[in-house]
Order: structure tokens, then C-alpha cells, then sequence
């Protein structure tokens, strides 16, 4: 009974089913549209305005709107070649870019660092810049600079920014422990050790350092002590870990668990956890990236009077110059239009502004010159800009497997040896093995 | 209920267990939930009391004004709605036809549910994005929903087929007696019966669409076509200080249409799962 | 599930039904609109994929993809960091399926003795079921950070240290994961074995009492046999899903430190989509697939035999 009674009850349904049909393929449509609108756009018409897409990882909004405004002024002086800003992250550049390339997919503006850019070049996704940038802007920038972004003779991006590793500190607690804060450029490893040593006690650690991607900082601060690691480019690249490359490592390993005035456990966090515990006072000191600068000025609490340090130097006080850089996807139908955007990021002021967002040091002297300036020095800057001078390429920037190095053996083996399982031998060994296995196969 | 007297003691050691599992399932939960209401500087300080000192709706202001957080939300909601139309609207017949005819494709159906769940999925991703950009489908919502439905469908069928086979068959053959055709039986007669199991196998769809991740990491690029899950894993890497707050209150925004629907369908969820694992 | 619509002989009477039961060609309209997509977009990505796994197919612009038959499966056994994923994704599925089942066994136990409260029990193990895998990650990464998390504040009252980065130290991230792993997946378990014990005719269990079987003696010999299908069932599925598991450990710790959550789908996942090495992810698919069939096999064998006995 119950059923012959729904039965007639639902005479009604075919017209379910069929809006239900309809409402599904107006869906779909909509999707379909906003995916073709955008296609549309990057293709750019063949009448209309040429579209460009400007893939940026700025992060920090003071950054993040400086990029905005350089598309912004661009567009409006050049109503032929508008350019689209889109955001990306660092975290996932890697994975995006190889499926982006892969896909076809990949914008026309590509912003990346040089050490992860020469595998790219390789595999035949970027286009050559070479004659492509003006000589005002390549003048400014640094020969060894320049080094960093050329593989095989083509110019492969243009070098934005570079980060430095800078100490900052906190300077009520360096005054309790009676620890005066260095004048001058450089400041030696054994002093800053000390100053470590000296402000630990109670519930502060000297040092809190963000380690849980070791690798970047191993390579490229592991220039102080001369640590090369790498010889020779491309394929045919060979690796040396001796006492330098292990110096510095086992600095840290020891203040760590000798003197422990480094706290452990700020070894596996990131940089910006880090810096949580250093805004609390729980560290006096703290080894970042420059850019943590911004963070500092943003959210350090009134009562935190923090202090730039100068440079950290044992031999030298040479850094890795990794910069930052932009590159033309070399499947793009507008390489010379996207060049041209290049370009004009490049101007002084343009770069300047983006530098003063991100606490880095530009590329170019124009416009380093334009930050020291704007800045006058203040809230770190002096010692930022100062770095500039000693950084210079790093051999593992010609590596191309360094990308995989970096993830499956070298960050793995650093992290086990600053967590103290493996010793400096066997960080050695692990180091060495590791890359063999990774270019050999 | 359980035989016998149980003692006083088992009855303590049974609550206190309960207890236990309250707090070990509950407790996570209400984390959330609480950091979603606690400001920056209470997080910042790393009180780890556990109630909110000063609660604030801060953390959902700042979520909802990401602006890619909204987009992202608004992506995956229409990739969820049309996978599950989609996937409803070609389930029914099918799980139909697969209940009540004898065809070879009813043993190769069932045996490519069990194969698509052994099978990982890393091994039909590569291939998958050749074949969508083949089609222009990569980098797009509408190759992502077409991936879904796929993807959902071998389940859906498998919960469907059961409800089918619950209906009684007279009823279509008295109907067919009287002179309804194919299409006005299934239309007239079987759909309107099936409605549990449809509810049932719209909602997972739904939930499946909406929870997806690896898919939509590899097949979406674009920052302006992201789905939901994606924009929060990129929350939480974003290097630079970290807003647990906000991530939390937006985490907690983006659980709840799948905690709405799921509350909708747990029970036939259950017996859906179960009528397979059991039976089939 | 429906064997008694199978068997039921045809009627010779009526010809519409035969027709029906007999045509396999007429359920195609019904069938064919949705199988084809289903073929296009996943046995066939399927297929290719595992052909993929004896190419040499990478990143490149115009690279040219040549089969090298079992090449990489050569280079797999070299491949040191893929065996210590592969094993840390055995013991990541061994102990989390365990883990879930014991847990969720003890659960639905507790649940079908209708107490008061387990209402509650009930909808709070079916929320973490509903939530995203991303916001499973992120919630536990609130409750593991080092700075605000209130796990270190409890493992420090128990006297248990409570000053490590739970996820970022090599000896205790694997664990902590596979807390998140339990978290997440015993719901469901928990579900299905309840449903399984509320199948369980009751009778049994009273005849038993009035015989003077204790409790245990009950679990032993009347609830576990009568479950075995829904726990050799649901330990499987669990093991599949938990050795693929991907998003919850790429945003919970993708795969760190050191690669000590490393799972096996993360790190092919990676070997492609980082690296650009397709082919040998792909291999890395297949011997994956070879070995979790296998294990499979062993498990229902040892499982289900003494079943039919």
C-alpha cells in the first residue's frame, strides 16, 4: 500500500532529474568560463593588449604591495603589455614549477633563487636574457652576481635580491650578562661565541637558531671558514668535505652541547618559530635571514630593543650569493615583452622598493645606493647593506643535482648530526656518499 | 545492551576508559577550536592556557579578508557541488543497471573498486596530468571535477548497488505488467526509492571532493584556481610569522560544510561501508 | 550482496523479465555514460602509469621518452633512501592499522554498552572522519608546536620531559605521526566494528553467560569469530589507505626530520614532482603495489583459512 501510494506520489520526478542535469552542466559551465577566461588572458589575442603573467613569491606584505605597484606603474605605461600579478609561495616554488613547465602552464614571469633555477635552465624551460637586459641595469650588478644566474654562457634570470645571515640580539639581555654590542664591520665566531656563553643562564639561551632546513645556511655561512664543498659545474661536479666545510657545523654542534649556550631544541624549528621565542626573551640572540628584519620591526613588543649585529667573520666574512631572481619561461609566446618587464623591475627604484619590503640586498649597487638612502641605516639596514660586499657564488649554485642533494641528503645528514646522533666523520662521509649517489644515478 | 550484572568496578574501569577516549578524540578538537578564538598575543606568548583569556572573533576577520582564502573556498565549493551532481546523476543508472542485469561488467565494476584503492595513486597521477593536458584540462576546475567524479564513482556505485538490490523487483514488474516502459520504471519506481542511498552517495561525493588534496596539488597551478586544502597547507609553510590563530579559525571554517554533511550521513555512510566490507 | 537476484532462475512465463536478466547489452545505455569516463581517466592513466615505471620518462622541454624495460627497477635496488622510505611506511601502516584496531575494537566495545555519555564518544569519533586531512595536520601541529601546544605541558606533568619540538626531533616524529594517523583513521574503524557488533546476535552471548563463560571467555570465542569479517575487512582497507598516506604527512611534517617520516608516497611523490624523475616514480609505484598485494595476500590467507576450516 505504502509503496503505490509514493509511487503516484512521485509523477513529478522526471522534471527532478532533469534540472537536476541542468544544474549540474550550468555548474560545470561556470567552471568552464572562469578557466577559459584566464587561459585567454595568458595567451593574450592577437589584436589586443599582449597578456604577461608575473608569478611573484613575495611573502611579506610591505613586499608584496612594492610588487603590486611596479606591475601597477608598468601597466599604466605600457597599455600593450599588461602585466598580471600572481601569487605564489616558496614553500611549494619547486613542485609548482616542474608541473607548471611540465604542463605548459608555466607563467611567463618566474621568480625563484639562482641555485634552483640551473636545473630548470638545463631541462630547456628558460629563455636565454642575455642582450635581452639593458646595460644600466647589468652594470649595476656585481660580477659574481651575474656568475650566479649564467649556465652555459646564456643568462638564465635576472639576479633581484640576495639574503644574509645576520645575528640580531637583543640588547637589555646582552647588557645583564655585561656583553657590549660590537662596533665595526665584522664581528669574529670566537666573540660571538662567547657573547653566547656569557648571556646564558636561568631560562635564556644565548642562541636560539632555526635549523630545520640546515642546509642553505651550512653552505652558504660556511663560507666564513672557507668551505667550498663543491668543484667544477654541471654535470661533472665533485664534492670535498674537509675541515673547512665541517667547521662551521661543528661550531654549532658545540655551542650546542658543549657549551650549551645554543638551545637544542630551536635547532629543529624554523626560523620563524625561532623568532617567536626571541620576541618572548627567551633567546638573547638569534641567527636568521635578513628578512626576519621585517618581522622585528613589525611585531617586536616596545620593551625589545633589538640590535642588528655586525657580520659574522672567521676567515672571511664571505656569505653565498643565492639571489632571489626572475626568469622568462622559455615556452612563453612574449619572451622579449617579459624581458622588457624584467627590465623594468630591475630600474634602482623599483628594486629598492621591493628590497626595502623584504630587508635584503638588492642586486644592483643603483639600487642598494636608493635603500641606503631611503633607510639611512636605521632598523638593521646599516648592517644589511654592509653585507652586500662579501657575498660572492658559491660552487654549489653550478650543481645541478644540488636540488636533490639538498633534500634527501644533505638536510637529513645536517639535522642528524646537529641533533648530535651522528658525528662529524660520519656527516662526512654521509655527505660525500650521498652526493655520489645522487649525480651517479 | 551487554549480559549479565556487570560489577561496579568493571562499570568504573568502563567510564574511566569512555573518558579516556572522550579526551583523547575530543581534545584536539576543542584545541582548535579554542586557538581559533584567542588572540595573536595570547598565542604569542605561548600561554598555554587552555580557554581563551580575551575570545575574539580577530582570527575569522583575518581569515575571511585573505583574499585567497575566500577564492579558494568559493573553487572548491563549485568543484564539490558539480562532482557531486555529476556523480550522482551517473551513479544511479549505472549502479541500477549493474544490480539487475547479468553483464561482464558488473564483476569487472566491483573488481575495479578493490584495484583502485591498492593501486596508489602516484602512479596514475603522472599519466592522468599527460592525458588532461592532452585535453587542456590541466590547471583547470573543470579537469579537477572530472577527476572526482571518476575517482568517487567506483565507491558510489559500490554503496549504490546495494540499495538497488534492497528494492524489491515485483514492484517494477507489476509496473512493466501494466505497461510502463523502461525508462518510466527506473524514473518512476526505482529513483524515488533509492533516495537514501542517492542522499547518502551525493554527500560523499560532496565530502570527497571538498577533503581532496593530492589531486588538486598536482593538477591545479594556477594561485587564482586553488582549492580550499590546498590554500591551508600553503598557510601553514608560509615562511615569516606564522598566524596560528588565524589558520586555526580558518581551518575551522573549512571543516565545517564536510561536518554538516557528514552529520547528515554517518548512519548510511556506515552501512554502506559495511554492506560491502561484510558482503561483497 | 545481491547473489539471491543472481540465482534466482529466470521465469519462463514472463518474457520481459527474461529479457532483462539475460541481456547484458541492454544495461549498457545504463552503464556506458558512467564507465567511460571512469576507463578514460583512471584505468587508463592506470595503465600507462605502470608502463611508465620501465620508461625513462623525465622533465624537460621535448624530451623523448624511451622504454628501458627493467632498467629502473635496477636502479631501485640501489636506491637506499627509497628502501628506508619504504620502510618506514611498513612500519608507519603496521603500527598506525594496529594501533586504529586496537583502539577502536576497545571503543566500539564501550560504545555497545550503550553507557551514558557515548553519545558524546560516538559524534566525537566520527568528526575527525568529516575533517579535511589538511586540518587533521593542522590541528595536530597546534597541539605539538613547541611554543604553544599543550603537548609538551602534559608530557612535562607526567614527568616525561616536555621541552622537545615533538615533530621536528628524529626520535620521537614518527611516533607523534602515528598518534595523528590513530586520531584520524580510528573512526571509521570504529564504526564498522560497532555496526559488527550490533550484527552479532545476542542469543549466543546469553547462552553463553547462563553456561558460566566469563567476559574474556565471551570476546574470545563468540565476539572475535563473529567479527572476523568485518576486522579482516577493515584492517585491510586501513592497511592500504595508511601505507598510501600522503596529504597528512606533507602538511604535518612533510616527511621530516631528516626523512623520518618519509613515507613511501611522499617520496615518490617527490622523486616526480621535485626532481622531475617520472619514470623511476612510477617504478617506485609499482614495486610498491607488488608489495602491499603481497602482503595482502599473506594476511587474508593466514586470516581467512581457519574461517573455512
Amino acid at each position: 500500500m505504502r509503496l503505490t501510494h509514493r509511487r503516484s506520489q512521485h509523477r513529478g520526478r522526471p522534471a527532478a532529474v532533469v534540472a537536476t542535469g541542468a544544474v549540474a552542466a550550468l555548474v560545470l559551465a561556470g567552471c568552464a568560463t572562469a578557466g577559459s577566461d584566464d587561459d585567454a588572458d595568458s595567451e593574450g589575442g592577437g589584436d589586443g593588449p599582449v597578456s604577461l603573467r608575473y608569478q611573484s613569491l613575495a611573502f611579506q606584505e610591505p613586499t608584496i604591495q612594492a610588487s603590486q605597484e611596479i606591475v601597477d606603474a608598468w601597466n599604466a605605461d605600457n597599455p600593450d603589455v599588461q602585466v598580471e600579478y600572481v601569487q605564489g609561495s616558496w614553500d611549494s616554488v619547486q613542485d609548482q614549477l616542474v608541473t607548471q613547465f611540465q604542463g605548459g602552464t608555466a607563467p611567463d614571469v618566474i621568480q625563484y633563487e639562482s641555485a634552483a633555477m640551473t636545473q630548470f635552465a638545463e631541462q630547456g624551460y628558460l629563455a636565454d636574457l642575455s642582450g635581452s637586459l639593458s646595460e644600466e641595469v647589468t652594470s649595476a650588478v656585481p660580477e659574481g652576481v651575474l656568475d650566479a644566474v649564467t649556465v652555459d654562457d646564456q643568462v638564465i634570470a635576472a639576479p633581484t635580491l640576495l639574503q644574509s645571515y645576520v645575528v640580531f640580539a637583543n640588547r637589555g639581555l646582552l647588557e645583564e650578562a655585561g656583553v657590549e654590542v660590537p662596533e665595526g664591520e665584522t664581528w669574529s665566531w670566537d666573540e660571538f661565541q662567547a657573547a653566547a656563553a656569557a648571556t646564558t643562564g636561568g631560562d635564556t639561551f644565548g642562541v636560539g637558531w632555526g635549523l630545520a632546513e640546515p642546509t642553505a645556511t651550512m653552505l652558504s655561512l660556511g663560507m666564513n671558514f672557507d668551505a667550498t664543498y663543491f668543484e667544477g659545474t654541471g654535470e661533472d661536479v665533485t664534492i670535498d668535505v674537509g675541515e673547512e666545510e665541517l667547521a662551521l657545523p661543528e661550531r654549532i654542534h658545540a655551542m650546542a652541547y658543549d657549551d650549551r649556550s645554543l638551545d637544542p631544541v630551536s635547532i629543529t624549528q624554523s626560523g620563524s618559530d625561532v623568532m617567536t621565542g626571541f620576541l618572548k626573551g627567551k633567546y638573547a640572540m638569534t641567527v636568521q635571514g635578513s628578512y626576519q628584519a621585517q618581522a622585528l620591526t613589525e611585531s617586536a613588543p616596545a620593551d625589545l630593543d633589538w640590535v642588528a649585529m655586525p657580520l659574522l667573520e672567521a676567515d672571511s666574512a664571505a656569505q653565498a650569493a643565492n639571489p632571489q631572481t626572475l626568469s622568462v619561461a622559455a615556452e612563453s609566446p612574449h619572451v622579449e615583452e617579459a624581458a622588457a618587464f624584467i627590465d623594468y623591475f630591475m630600474q634602482a627604484d623599483n628594486l629598492a622598493k621591493v628590497a626595502e619590503g623584504d630587508w635584503l640586498i638588492p642586486a644592483s649597487s643603483d639600487a642598494a645606493e636608493v635603500v641606503s638612502t631611503d633607510t639611512e641605516g636605521a632598523n638593521g639596514w646599516s648592517t644589511i647593506l654592509a653585507g652586500g660586499q662579501y657575498l660572492t657564488k658559491a660552487p654549489f649554485q653550478s650543481a645541478t643535482n644540488y636540488p636533490q642533494w639538498k633534500d634527501q641528503i644533505a638536510t637529513p645528514a645536517f639535522q642528524r648530526y646537529l641533533a648530535d646522533e651522528i658525528d662529524a666523520d660520519q656527516l662526512a662521509t654521509e655527505l660525500t656518499e650521498g652526493w655520489e649517489s645522487v649525480s651517479g644515478g | 545492551m551487554s549480559v549479565g550484572t556487570v560489577t561496579t568496578r568493571a562499570r568504573v574501569g568502563q567510564y574511566a576508559a569512555l573518558l579516556a577516549y572522550v579526551a583523547f578524540l575530543g581534545f584536539p578538537l576543542l584545541w582548535l577550536v579554542a586557538t581559533a578564538f584567542k588572540s595573536t598575543q595570547e598565542i604569542a606568548l605561548g600561554a598555554s592556557g587552555f580557554l581563551p583569556e580575551a575570545p575574539t572573533l580577530q582570527n575569522f576577520g583575518d581569515a575571511i579578508r585573505r583574499a585567497d582564502l575566500v577564492e579558494a573556498g568559493w573553487n572548491s565549493l563549485r568543484v564539490a557541488v558539480a562532482s557531486t551532481i555529476l556523480t550522482t546523476a551517473l551513479a544511479m543508472p549505472a549502479a541500477y543497471g549493474l544490480a539487475r542485469f547479468k553483464t561482464f561488467l558488473r564483476p569487472v565494476t566491483l573488481g575495479w573498486v578493490l584495484v583502485s584503492q591498492v593501486f596508489p595513486t602516484i602512479l596514475i597521477i603522472v599519466p592522468l596530468f599527460l592525458i588532461l593536458k592532452q585535453f587542456d584540462l590541466v590547471n583547470n576546475l573543470v579537469g579537477l571535477t572530472i577527476v572526482y567524479v571518476v575517482f568517487t564513482l567506483p565507491f558510489a556505485l559500490w554503496m549504490l548497488i546495494g540499495f538497488v538490490a534492497n528494492i524489491p523487483r515485483e514492484l517494477e514488474e507489476a509496473a512493466a505488467v501494466d505497461g510502463a516502459g523502461r525508462l518510466r520504471i527506473l524514473v518512476s519506481i526505482v529513483f524515488p526509492l533509492l533516495r537514501p542511498g542517492v542522499v547518502a552517495t551525493a554527500l560523499f561525493a560532496f565530502i570527497a571532493a571538498w577533503n581532496e588534496f593530492l589531486f588538486a596539488l598536482v593538477l591545479i597551478q594556477d594561485p587564482a584556481k586553488v582549492t580550499l586544502p590546498l590554500t591551508l597547507s600553503r598557510f601553514v609553510g608560509a615562511e615569516g610569522q606564522v598566524q596560528l590563530g588565524a589558520l586555526a579559525a580558518a581551518s575551522l571554517l573549512a571543516t565545517i560544510p564536510s561536518l554538516i554533511f557528514f552529520g547528515l550521513i554517518q548512519g548510511r555512510l556506515t552501512s554502506g561501508l559495511l554492506s560491502g566490507a561484510v558482503k561483497g | 550482496m545481491t547473489a539471491d537476484l543472481e540465482t534466482r532462475p529466470p521465469a519462463p512465463v514472463e518474457a520481459p523479465r527474461t529479457r532483462r536478466g539475460a541481456g547484458g547489452r541492454d544495461a549498457w545505455p545504463l552503464l556506458l555514460p558512467a564507465l567511460i569516463p571512469v576507463a578514460i581517466f583512471s584505468v587508463l592513466p592506470l595503465l600507462q602509469g605502470i608502463y611508465l615505471g620501465f620508461t625513462d620518462s623525465r622533465a624537460g622541454l621535448n624530451q623523448v621518452t624511451r622504454f628501458t624495460g627493467l632498467e629502473n627497477y635496477g636502479d631501485l635496488l640501489d636506491y637506499d633512501l627509497f628502501w628506508t622510505s619504504f620502510r618506514i611506511g611498513l612500519v608507519w601502516a603496521v603500527s598506525v592499522t594496529f594501533l586504529q584496531f586496537a583502539t577502536a575494537m576497545g571503543l566500539a566495545l564501550l560504545l555497545h554498552q550503550n553507557l551514558r555519555f557515548g553519545w558524546l564518544a560516538r559524534i566525537l569519533s566520527l568528526v575527525p572522519w568529516a575533517m579535511p586531512p589538511v586540518v587533521v595536520a593542522i590541528t595536530w601541529r597546534l597541539m605539538y608546536d613547541p611554543n604553544y601546544g599543550p603537548v609538551n605541558g602534559l608530557l612535562a606533568s607526567l614527568g616525561l620531559g616536555g621541552d622537545t619540538n615533538l615533530l621536528g626531533d628524529f626520535s620521537t616524529a614518527l611516533p607523534a605521526a602515528i598518534v595523528v594517523g590513530v586520531w584520524a583513521g580510528m573512526p571509521q574503524t570504529t564504526i564498522a566494528l560497532l555496526a559488527g557488533l550490533q550484527g552479532i546476535d545476542e542469543s549466543i552471548h546469553e547462552a553463553a553467560a547462563i553456561d558460566g563463560a566469563g567476559v574474556w571467555r565471551r570476546f574470545r570465542h563468540i565476539t572475535l569469530p563473529q567479527l572476523r569479517p568485518v576486522i579482516v575487512a577493515i584492517t585491510s582497507l586501513n592497511f592500504i589507505w595508511n601505507i598510501n598516506t600522503f596529504d597528512l604527512i606533507y602538511v604535518l611534517t612533510n616527511g621530516g626530520p631528516g626523512g623520518r617520516t618519509m613515507l613511501p608516497m611522499l617520496f615518490a611523490y617527490n622523486e616526480a614532482f621535485r626532481y622531475g624523475n617520472f619514470g623511476v616514480a612510477a617504478a617506485m609505484g609499482n614495486v610498491m603495489v607488488l608489495l602491499i598485494v603481497g602482503a595482502l595476500v599473506f594476511y587474508l590467507r593466514s586470516r581467512l583459512k581457519p574461517a573455512e576450516e
